[in-house]
């Protein structure tokens, strides 16, 4: 659904210092763009991990793939842990394709995710919806 | 359906292989919109004038709506008044013709009393003061009005609603004087400024320029290109010449006839119109040969071509020393001399002398380049002419000495005319078969004759079709652009030009210094399979042609109708050149026509769309091919790879080709085995996008610009086979995906 700047909300929450962002279901330059600002904007409100999750993401591009690049460059200087989650099959093989997988975790699913985080993250979390 | 013969010199059954030029003319009569003329360019003695007279004749008895008015400019000197005054004249009595569906009224001496009374009554008064008008310029004794006037007649036709399809035959006006030229000129532009629909047939070399005159580059019109009749139809009018003149043949006169005239109607006409008078039945060679020596000395070949020698140089020494130089030129190795040699032999000044040449060269007797003059050695038919009337005229040899010497050698030809026929019909037509040459993928053993050998040999031709379509090993032939028989680059190599190629063209279709290649290739007459020695001999005969010509980069293609022994393929594979057998040629042939018929045939599993280079657009292609990819079963992780793989391949052309269109074009064609997907867009080519793309597969640690591009790596991974094709602007990317591998 589009906000009034007319851009489709990236969906994201906060579980303690841990912060979950959805991505749609097409990662390209737009979509990974918003997600790069969502973040990275996490970050600096303090967040200490990052997790995208792709259970939407039906098609990546490499264009979108690119700008995540940038999502783990931004997490590993800001010391912040970052994992992927819930991939299908084609969007895997992209990301190891493509050298991601050396770079970044990848967990099945949230909980899963979430478990591999340290033990710093809090039970309840609070769900946001930014643009 | 009957042919009223009005303006036609032969009957409709007679005019043979000209069925859709004679169809393209009487539909140009029915053009509405489309103001541009159709033009005939005709080569010499084909028939153009004969094509307008057949298209005339069929549109008098169509009764259309155009009145159709043909007027054909005389081979006499005709003064540009008279020529002016026939000009009206026959416009006035061709209409009043077609309107009382008279057609004897056409061509009938009439005065121009006769044709006032002779108009219908809506007419009258349009004739009344068209030929009133004429009178006056003629009373006014102003001979350039009156010539005005004349030629303004279809403009003030046209005025009065009249709509006139107007036939103008300029075939006879091959060596026109300057007056003549702007009197045709003037025609020209009168018909063309009344607006309706034209036709013009004139000599190939020269009608061009008479309508363009100096405004070089302009629309001229439409453009029928006749040539000389194809064999076939040359034989056929023979047929049907003499069966209605009941003059007796069989079928070896009736081909050498047809070589010996070079299937020229106008001349095979003269001949059997000479048989017919002469009571002669063309049943052997040697009463062809008789009456066509005595149609060379002294009837219609001799009064034909003494008429052009007789226009091209009046002065009877000029004459005699344009025979001479001819004679000369064309008994050279190359039948060429420089221009600066007959200037000088012929010793006339330099208007005349260009004038001598141009016209020369319009008859298509010689061949002028800035440089050379070269007489034309092809036609049997001129060759003689100017042997004999060479001995005659410039050497002084009798008469009799030469119809009987002449008699002679035409004899002793005929064998040679007809083998070389056969050895023609028999040839494989390796230049037609490179010409068709375009990128296509063949494999590779059919250009291999040892390999071919050891896996097909003795195989049936079924099974030897399915391995090669088994084949992985391919080779991409190049795009030719020109072929031409070897004879046309060099007289080194004794050899039918139908046996030998030259063919220009770039590999991959990529227009650049690095991928121009030549293809030479000869077919060598042997009848076992070709030893090194004569593979060798044609090896080195062909690379001799590639340094005489000039040709950097050059393929030699050999091929042998029994292929070539073990030493021949070894010394074939050390040069790399190829050779292949004429089985193998044949496969080759069958090859591409089957894929240029299948490119040619409409494509039921064929899908195109086109996009806009817009965000997310490339979604709206990707799940068009998903829909496709579903129907033909391709398996989900296969259908994604897929999708993937053509998302990139927009972003690829939106993001690389600064296209001025902005659009993506995509073609999804479902083969036997394999999904062809081809995306295509106009716009620059990026000089390093293979190298840019494809090469950063590990992105982490790299900057900002190599994380990206790696567009076509991701294709080449998910997609079977991938290639850019080069297309006139922009690119185009072949992307197949099999459906198991």
């Amino acid at each position: 659904m589009a906000d009034k700047t007319g851009e489709t909300p990236v969906q994201a929450r906060c579980i303690g210092d841990t912060a979950i962002i959805y991505a749609s279901d097409y990662l390209n330059k737009l979509s990974g763009e918003r997600i790069e600002r969502e973040c990275k904007r996490q970050l600096e409100s303090g967040c200490r991990a990052l997790v995208i999750n792709f259970r939407d993401t039906e098609l990546v591009n490499s264009i979108g793939v690119s700008i995540l690049m940038g999502v783990i460059d931004a997490s590993e200087r800001n010391n912040a842990r970052l994992i992927f989650s819930d991939v299908n099959g084609q969007t895997a093989n992209l990301f190891e394709l493509l050298g991601l997988t050396r770079h970044v975790s990848v967990a099945r699913d949230e909980t899963e995710a979430l478990s591999l985080i340290t033990p710093q993250t809090n039970a309840a979390g609070s769900t946001t919806t930014t643009t | 359906m009957t042919h009223q013969r009005i303006l036609a010199n032969v009957s409709r059954d007679e005019f043979v292989g000209r069925d859709a030029e004679l169809r393209a003319i009487v539909r140009q009569a029915s053009q509405l919109v489309d103001r541009r003329g159709l033009i005939v360019l005709a080569a010499p003695g084909v028939g153009g004038g004969e094509l307008l007279r057949q298209a005339y004749d069929q549109l008098f008895v169509r009764r259309g709506d155009p009145v159709p008015i043909h007027f054909a400019f005389k081979r006499s000197e005709e003064a540009p008044l008279d020529a002016a005054r026939r000009f009206f004249q026959n416009l006035l009595q061709q209409y009043i013709a077609y309107r009382r569906v008279d057609p004897s009224l056409g061509d009938a001496q009439m005065s121009f009393h006769d044709l006032l009374e002779l108009a219908l009554p809506g007419d009258y008064e349009l004739v009344s003061d068209l030929i009133e008008g004429f009178e006056r310029e003629r009373a006014g004794r102003d001979q350039r009005d009156l010539l005005q006037f004349c030629l303004s007649a279809p403009h003030r036709l046209a005025a009065t609603g009249r709509r006139v399809f107007h036939l103008l035959d300029c075939t006879q006006l091959a060596t026109p004087s300057k007056d003549e030229n702007m009197l045709a000129q003037e025609v020209i532009a009168s018909i063309t400024r009344s607006d309706g629909p034209t036709a013009m047939a004139g000599l190939r070399r020269q009608l061009v320029e008479l309508i363009q005159g100096p405004a070089d580059g302009q629309d001229i019109g439409d453009l029928i290109h006749l040539e000389r009749l194809s064999d076939d139809a040359a034989r056929r009018l023979i047929e049907i010449s003499t069966r209605r003149h009941q003059i007796e043949t069989n079928e070896p006169t009736r081909d050498l006839i047809v070589q010996q005239m070079n299937a020229s109607p106008f001349f095979i006409n003269g001949l059997i119109q000479a048989a017919r008078e002469s009571k002669t039945s063309l049943t052997s060679f040697l009463n062809c040969q008789r009456l066509y020596v005595d149609e060379l000395m002294g009837g219609l070949i001799d009064r034909h071509f003494s008429r052009i020698m007789d226009s091209v140089a009046p002065n009877p020494q000029t004459r005699k020393t344009l025979l001479r130089v001819l004679f000369e030129s064309a008994s050279t190795g190359a039948h060429k001399s420089s221009l600066w040699a007959w200037k000088k032999r012929l010793g006339v000044d330099a208007a005349e002398f260009e004038r001598i040449v141009d016209a020369l060269h319009v008859q298509e007797l010689v061949n002028s380049s800035a440089a050379f003059i070269e007489v034309n050695a092809d036609s049997y038919v001129w060759m003689d002419y100017l042997k004999a009337h060479y001995r005659v005229e410039v050497a002084g040899e009798g008469r009799a000495l030469v119809v009987a010497t002449t008699l002679l050698e035409t004899l002793k030809r005929a064998p040679q005319a007809m083998a070389r026929k056969y050895r023609r019909e028999a040839a494989l037509g390796l230049r037609d078969l490179l010409a068709d040459f375009n990128c296509q993928r063949v494999p590779a053993s059919l250009f291999h004759y040892d390999r071919f050998a050891a896996l097909h040999k003795g195989e049936d031709p079924e099974t030897v079709d399915a391995a090669l379509d088994a084949e992985s090993d391919l080779l991409r032939l190049p795009q030719v652009v020109y072929a031409a028989g070897c004879n046309a680059y060099t007289t080194s190599i004794l050899c039918d030009s139908e046996r030998c190629a030259v063919a220009h063209g770039f590999e991959a279709a990529d227009y650049t210094d690095e991928n121009e290649v030549v293809w030479l290739a000869v077919e060598i007459e042997t009848k076992l399979e070709a030893s090194k020695e004569l593979t060798a001999e044609w090896c080195d005969r062909l690379a001799a042609l590639a340094r005489e010509s000039g040709f950097e980069r050059v393929r030699l293609w050999l091929v042998a109708p029994e292929g070539f022994s073990p030493e021949a393929c070894e010394l074939l594979n050390t040069l790399a050149a190829y050779g292949s057998s004429r089985q193998q040629v044949e496969l080759l042939t069958a090859r591409i026509e089957s894929a240029t018929k299948e490119e040619e045939e409409s494509r039921p599993n064929e899908y195109e769309m086109v996009i806009p280079m817009a965000p997310d657009a490339e979604l709206i292609a990707a799940h068009t091919v998903e829909q496709i990819a579903r129907r033909v079963n391709f398996a989900p992780e296969a259908i994604n790879q897929i999708k993937t793989a053509l998302i990139e391949a927009c972003i690829n052309a939106a993001e690389h080709s600064l296209s001025p269109d902005r659009k993506i074009y995509q073609r999804f064609r479902v083969e036997n085995d394999r999904l062809v997907v081809t995306v295509a867009s106009r716009g620059v080519v990026p000089a390093s996008l293979a190298g840019h793309n494809g090469e950063q597969a590990d992105a982490k640690g790299e900057k900002e610009d190599s994380r990206r591009g790696w567009g076509l790596k991701l294709i080449q991974t998910l997609m079977d086979e991938v290639e850019f094709e080069r297309v006139d602007d922009g690119t185009q990317l072949r992307m197949t995906k099999y459906f198991r591998k």
